[in-house]
């Protein structure tokens, strides 16, 4: 059985269908990219499987049915203990997810006093242990800082740190290395790797640089104004799809040693 | 490799130091040399914080170095005052990263576009209509935009504009601030194919910022990599990869993703992050961070030496 399902889900936003019939099958320590433009409807699509959809945001028709549970049927308590423990979300900028005015160290410890009955000295001393084993050096000192205190790449590695806490089996990542410079995505990039080679972690990870998607997925989902237009093993979307999409995309990555314009 | 006739540009020596609040000195930029050349690219690759920015703002004067000269056509910009600057900033234009930002959202398409053509005198406010379309053609927009505002336009649009309001007084040289990051690949490729084309035509000199070297490879005719605020390889922008040498750079060149790379390979990356700017190594900026760091390194800050034509790099491993 699969670890994830979605079936012919729409999503709307009040009366704006957004996605359409979207479907998706993730196995048990597989690695899924969602590719698309701006606009295209890949973050809808797992923030509805988070539950997180915005506002008026709802899915109007399908099912999405993890490890065997149907989670639009889940009440909100269930949610509860499911959201950061198995199923756990990375966003584009971690700092921001967190509450500016306070400690890292104090976020985190609310967050693991949520999911486990654990004294506040040992939720900090799980914090550094966690933080440090996303390599970052000093965990003390990082718990001891404001989110604006460290840079994209240190607190891109704090909120994987949060996220990796229970060793979720599903992980969904929004943009995670968007806004990161390019030596720092690649660390980034092989840390996700392990992360599942480790742990077994499936992950979703939505992003538009196709050269990322293509080394981390084992199936990448192409996706056009919140339509799916291709999916299939890695293999398949880079030589062999014929979708005209697919191509319009791959012929627009900058490939080193590839086309000049000049 | 470059005709010295068509020399444009030559930052001489340029440093820039800001005092912080602690009375300590940041050196953002650190004795840069760099040449720019008419109708050529010259691109500025390196992680935030290197300084590429903090460079290509005094060409177009929003900032001015602490030390060094930048000659435009034989004169240092840097002492330019009064008439004589207001004169010479029509030949330099700047593309802004983010074109949401860099318009004023009251504006009409055709306002923004003929601001500096009004600026100027070179046009009459009767003749803004006319301009306008003309322009926005020029950059393959429907002339009907120029009565649209720029909410009303995408991402890809919007950077359009930002280029016909750069192009709009023809001027010798653009400095393009990263002007390609905040858009799809799809529409990236199609903004670099009208760049190329009006570089062809109208003979323009580009400064592109860029942290992709994939993409500043495919229309780069030079490429300077910068860290910490030094150069530290200059080289041609064709065959970029085969031909970069530096550490820094061979690492950025590790960590570009492209669609035909070998999957299989464990991704090569260089560990930590770059120091504070404030607390600079000693000897090479890059010592903390260089797999092939050496007693040397550590002591000597490397000069940059011509080891190819056009192509020069700052480390020990090329020195003997």
């Amino acid at each position: 059985m699969s670890l994830l399902e979605i079936k012919n889900v729409d999503i709307s936003y009040g009366k704006n269908l957004t996605v359409k019939n979207c479907n998706l099958n993730l196995e048990k320590g597989e690695i899924c990219s969602i590719v698309g433009e701006s606009g295209s409807g890949k973050t809808t699509v797992i923030r509805a499987v988070m539950g997180l959809l915005p506002g008026a945001g709802r899915v109007s028709a399908g099912d999405i049915i993890y490890d065997g549970t149907d989670l639009l049927k889940l009440t909100r308590k269930q949610w509860r203990s499911l959201r950061g423990h198995d199923i756990s979300m990375i966003f584009q900028d971690s700092g921001a997810m967190m509450n500016q005015t306070r400690l890292i160290g104090d976020s985190y410890v609310e967050y693991i006093q949520t999911h486990e009955d654990i004294s506040k000295q040992d939720a900090w001393a799980k914090g550094i242990e966690m933080i440090e084993r996303m390599r970052l050096p000093d965990g003390d000192r990082i718990m001891r800082s404001y989110p604006f205190q460290l840079s994209g790449g240190q607190r891109q590695r704090v909120g994987i740190a949060m996220g990796m806490t229970y060793q979720p089996k599903l992980l969904l990542a929004d943009e995670p290395t968007s806004a990161l410079d390019v030596t720092t995505q690649a660390q980034i990039v092989r840390q996700f790797m392990e992360l599942r080679d480790e742990y077994g972690t499936s992950i979703i990870i939505v992003t538009h640089n196709l050269g990322v998607a293509a080394y981390m997925g084992d199936k990448i989902v192409v996706m056009k104004r919140g339509e799916v237009v291709d999916q299939g093993e890695r293999e398949y979307i880079l030589h062999r799809s014929t979708n005209p999409y697919t191509k319009l995309l791959l012929d627009a990555v900058p490939t080193l040693g590839g086309k000049r314009y000049v | 490799m470059f005709d010295e006739k068509d020399l444009l540009i030559d930052a001489r020596h340029v440093t820039r130091r800001f005092p912080t609040n602690d009375g300590r000195l940041l050196t953002a930029c650190d004795d840069i040399n760099l040449k720019f050349y008419k109708g050529k690219t010259l691109g500025l690759v390196g992680e935030s914080g290197c300084g590429k920015s903090t460079f290509m703002r005094f060409l177009v004067w929003l900032d001015s170095p602490t030390e060094g000269e930048i000659f435009f056509h034989g004169k240092d910009i840097t002492k330019m005052k009064g008439a004589e600057l207001h004169e010479n900033r029509q030949h330099i234009q700047m593309v802004f990263q983010d074109p949401s930002t860099s318009f004023n959202p009251k504006m009409k398409i055709k306002e923004i576009v003929c601001e500096p053509l009004l600026n100027f005198n070179r046009i009459s406010r009767s003749e803004v209509d006319a301009k306008a379309r003309e322009l926005l053609e020029l950059v393959e927009l429907p002339g009907d935009f120029a009565d649209r505002y720029p909410h009303n336009m995408s991402g890809g649009q919007r950077q359009r504009v930002a280029i016909a309001r750069a192009i709009a007084l023809e001027p010798e040289f653009i400095v393009m601030d990263e002007a390609t990051s905040a858009l799809d690949v799809s529409v990236q490729k199609t903004v670099i194919e009208l760049i190329t084309r009006l570089q062809r035509e109208k003979n323009i000199a580009i400064g592109f910022i860029c942290h992709d070297l994939g993409l500043i490879e495919s229309f780069a005719h030079q490429v300077a990599v910068m860290y910490l605020g030094n150069i530290v390889e200059v080289m041609p922008g064709e065959g970029l990869s085969d031909v970069c040498c530096h550490p820094y750079s061979r690492a950025l060149l590790a960590s570009v993703f492209d669609t035909k790379m070998d999957f299989t390979k464990k991704i090569e990356n260089i560990k930590g992050e770059p120091p504070s700017p404030l607390d600079l190594p000693p000897g090479c900026p890059f010592s903390n961070r260089c797999p092939n760091c050496t007693e040397r390194c550590m002591q000597e800050k490397p000069k940059l030496v011509e080891i190819g034509p056009g192509h020069e790099v700052a480390c020990h491993m090329f020195t003997k």
